[in-house]
């Protein structure tokens, strides 16, 4: 009796080892660091005589994504705020400087994922509304982001130009929109000069190499 | 018979030639109506990833204040040569 109790416990407890292990493997842990100069986010703001649009291409951080699991999905993104770059070399201090971004002050935006809701599939993709803390120049404020998530299975060799190398690729695309007087940006000031909603695009790459 | 002094010849030249630079500098990078930019975006794309992907390039794109500028410094210029003509004239 008791040789059968310990044999059953014994049992349960490897199959709930495999099954936390299977679940571990299954969750990839997706580094955005960019070799190629590929990611980027881009914003745009209304203004009277043309848009403001700039670039930023300092993106760094991890997501870590189940393609069977989505909704476990988890990360930290940060932007380099001396990346964002204008064409306009004036607009550009102004952007960089006290009044806007102080990025001397404030050199990373961070996005921390915290939860995802309305997962659905679109063939190879998988859509969610991400819900996470943004931080931009100090100031956090939850947003939720509709976010695609696109798996490329085994195309990160493809990616580096190297065959040996193993692992898989994860793209995330995410078009939003925040207000600039929620975090500190000339909040209520140049509005007629300078519109409020920023126009956010995010389209990034992440590699998970496989041993 | 009233001649026009060199002086009053230099300065409407200057200023036609002041607004003919601004304009053909403004027509030649593009005829850009919003404000000068010293980098051009180039959209690339990715095959692999499909990301569609801007590059900055330096180059130079003259904005509508070149145009004013220019516009500005030939009205400057075309007043100064009026001023100098009409002194002449009262000097005579």
């Amino acid at each position: 009796m008791k040789t059968t109790s310990l044999r059953s416990s014994l049992q349960l407890a490897v199959a709930l080892s495999a099954t936390a292990l299977t679940a571990h493997a299954a969750s990839q842990s997706f580094d955005f660091k960019d070799p190629k100069g590929v990611n980027n986010v881009q914003f745009k703001l209304d203004a009277p005589l043309e848009s403001i649009t700039g670039t930023g291409t300092g993106i760094s951080g991890t997501v870590s994504f189940d393609r069977a699991a989505p909704e476990s999905v988890s990360g930290r993104l940060v932007l380099d705020t001396a990346s964002l770059t204008v064409g306009n070399p004036l607009m550009g201090e102004h952007l960089r400087g006290a009044n806007w971004l102080d990025v001397a002050k404030y050199p990373a935006i961070v996005f921390e994922a915290v939860k995802i809701a309305h997962v659905r599939t679109q063939g190879a993709q998988v859509v969610g509304d991400v819900t996470g803390r943004l931080t931009v120049k100090g100031v956090t404020k939850d947003v939720t982001v509709p976010v695609t998530f696109t798996l490329l299975a085994d195309k990160l060799g493809a990616r580096l130009g190297n065959d040996k190398l193993k692992g898989d690729l994860l793209v995330l695309r995410a078009n939003f929109e925040i207000n600039r007087n929620d975090y500190d940006l000339m909040a209520g000031q140049v509005t007629d000069k300078v519109a409020e909603i920023i126009h956010l695009s995010l389209s990034i790459a992440g590699a998970a190499p496989r041993a | 018979m009233k001649t026009t002094s060199r002086l009053t010849l230099t300065l409407r030249a200057t200023a036609v030639a002041a607004l003919l630079a601004a304009l053909g500098l403004w027509l030649a990078t593009g005829a850009h109506f919003g404000w000068t930019q010293t980098s051009r975006v180039i959209q690339k794309h990715d095959e692999l990833t499909g990301i569609d992907y801007p590059v900055r390039e330096p180059g130079f794109v003259a904005g509508v204040e070149v145009l004013l500028s220019g516009g500005a410094l030939a009205v400057a210029l075309g007043g100064a040569s009026v001023l100098t003509h009409r002194r002449r004239s009262v000097a005579a």
